[in-house]
């Protein structure tokens, strides 16, 4: 399955479905050069176009997954398109480049404002939660890491940090999500 | 219903572990009560987000090492665009083709107009014909501006060299003296004076006066007797305005009258040597004598203003005499004895022009 070659585009979107790491690789390091030369060519570095390249593979790969993608182009000029919008809304956010003149790499282009809107959201709440999960201290990140994100069970999370019992643990959890709700919202604003 | 119990619910509400009762009850709720509902939806975008938060943030992960993956892999790499393009290099990559179809939609306008015009006025051009070929020749005149020298070459009677220019002229005394324009034997070989009847005289010039354009010549043929009694005199004073005048003169092969009034004692910018008057006059008739009603001899037509209606331009008799009085006697073959009878006055005009046909000649030059 890992040979599998992933020339064309269906390759690897089944890929994707079938959560091969090969495809995401093949993905991102077929279609990684082209963005970078967009970016570099339009006033960016190498990490703003990596920065937004992941942003535009998250809201693929997540549609792919949730299987509300209709591609009807390329996979390249769908992540071009998307990249395209992201970067000229950085652009014109930090008005270097007030114009609105961007200097195109690729000649195709699809309507990819929804998807790149998308992608703002999601990276808006992404850094967001990053933030208010930073500024939460321990040990409440990693309690909520190990429930939410590692989904780790009540008792085990008892155990590990020597709570009482499982009600004092998860009287510990509530009042930590409390906080990290508070710092969520002071930080992102719901649109 | 507190917060916490809200956010217990919820996660066993997206655990499905709710009874189909509270699940009803929480449903009905949502719908009803929209602050709570406000609520939940804070809840689930928070607890969504914790979610999503943790499933990206390894992503991410994933993602950064195939990134560093790729940089191993391409160890130098691709080399920045350096050249960085200007913004009007910019805008010309982009607009260049729309501005160059613009330029040339303007360009073959504008040209097309431009022809367009010309054929327009082509064919008006030819719509008038006949009134452009008078402009033309008017044109010609104009380069001379007060010439009234009228081009022969195609006249009849092959022969006789019909001379190069012609003009008019008329006897000053009965014994020779005759006067014309100087611009009409301006640059002359050989003169000859002709009249109605046709009858030539061959004549040669005494003196020339290129400022007032006067010419003194005189008959030098031996077939010549003398023009006969003069039917005019000069007049020494000038002439007031409004009085009618009239001249006669060879603008083609024949003798043509033209009458009209005196119109400004002053001539062309304010030349005082000069009258106007309203006498239509064509290139040929320079160098006529001007009479006034009772047949003096009042001028010596000099030319016309081109573009001006009615102005044509005639040198005082008062200037010709000076002229004669100035002329050192030695100059002259024989004294210049002018007449002093007018026997033109009273008579009416067919009978003073009949009379005086004799005495207007037209003047070939010949060169």
């Amino acid at each position: 399955m890992s040979s599998k070659a992933f020339v064309t585009d269906a390759d690897i979107i089944r890929g994707i479905l079938d959560e091969d790491e090969t495809a995401l690789s093949r993905l991102y390091k077929l279609h990684f050069p082209m963005v970078l030369y967009f970016v570099q060519s339009n006033n960016g570095t190498e990490d703003d176009a990596k920065d937004i390249f992941q942003e535009a593979v998250i809201v693929f790969y997540e549609k792919i997954r949730a299987g509300q993608l209709e591609l009807n182009c390329q996979i390249k000029t769908y992540l071009y398109s998307i990249c395209r919008r992201l970067w000229l809304k950085r652009l014109s956010r930090s008005s270097r480049f007030s114009t609105g003149l961007i200097e195109d790499t690729e000649a195709e282009l699809t309507d990819a404002q929804e998807d790149a809107d998308q992608a703002e959201q999601n990276e808006l709440k992404f850094t967001a939660m990053g933030n208010a999960l930073a500024q939460l201290g321990e040990p409440c990140k990693t309690l909520l890491e190990d429930f939410y994100i590692r989904s780790m069970g009540m008792p085990e999370i008892t155990e590990k940090f020597g709570y009482n019992n499982v009600d004092s643990a998860k009287n510990q959890k509530y009042k930590c999500l409390m906080r990290l709700k508070k710092l969520f919202f002071s930080d992102y604003q719901q649109p | 219903m507190s917060d916490r119990e809200l956010l217990e619910f919820i996660e066993r509400y997206r655990q499905h572990q709710v009874t189909s009762a509270e699940r009803a009850a929480f449903e009905e709720r949502l719908a009803t009560d929209p602050a709570f509902a406000q609520r939940v939806k804070e809840f689930e975008l928070f607890s969504s987000t914790l979610f999503a938060h943790g499933k990206q943030s390894q992503f991410r992960e994933k993602l950064n090492h195939l990134h560093s993956e790729w940089k191993a892999e391409n160890v130098v790499p691709v080399v920045a665009p350096v050249r960085r393009r200007t913004p009007m290099q910019q805008f010309m990559s982009r607009y260049g083709a729309t501005m160059g179809v613009a330029a040339t939609v303007a360009i073959v306008t504008v040209f097309s107009s431009l022809l367009g015009m010309e054929m327009w006025r082509s064919a008006t051009q030819q719509n008038a014909a006949r009134y452009v070929e008078l402009r033309r020749e008017v044109d010609a005149l104009k380069r001379n501006q007060r010439a009234l020298v009228k081009d022969v070459l195609s006249t009849t009677k092959p022969p006789v060299n019909p001379g190069q220019f012609t003009g008019t002229g008329f006897a000053l005394t009965s014994d020779g003296y005759f006067v014309t324009s100087y611009h009409v034997i301006e640059g002359a070989d050989s003169l000859m004076i002709e009249n109605k009847l046709g009858i030539k005289y061959k004549v040669e010039e005494i003196y020339s006066d290129q400022v007032r354009d006067l010419a003194l010549l005189r008959v030098i043929d031996t077939a010549f007797t003398g023009f006969g009694k003069l039917p005019y005199s000069f007049k020494q004073k000038e002439t007031d305005l409004g009085e009618r005048v009239f001249t006669l003169g060879y603008p083609r092969e024949d003798i043509v009258y033209g009458e009209g009034t005196l119109s400004s004692r002053s001539g062309v910018y304010g030349d005082t040597a000069s009258y106007q008057i309203s006498v239509p006059l064509n290139p040929g008739n320079s160098g006529g004598p001007l009479l006034d009603d009772r047949g003096n001899m009042i001028g010596v037509i000099s030319g016309k203003m081109l573009g001006v209606d009615g102005a044509a331009f005639a040198v005082k008799s008062a200037y010709l005499l000076s002229l004669l009085e100035q002329l050192p006697e030695n100059r002259l073959p024989q004294p210049v004895r002018l007449p002093k009878v007018n026997t033109l006055a009273g008579n009416p005009r067919p009978q003073q022009l009949k009379k005086l046909q004799d005495f207007v000649y037209m003047v070939k030059v010949y060169n």
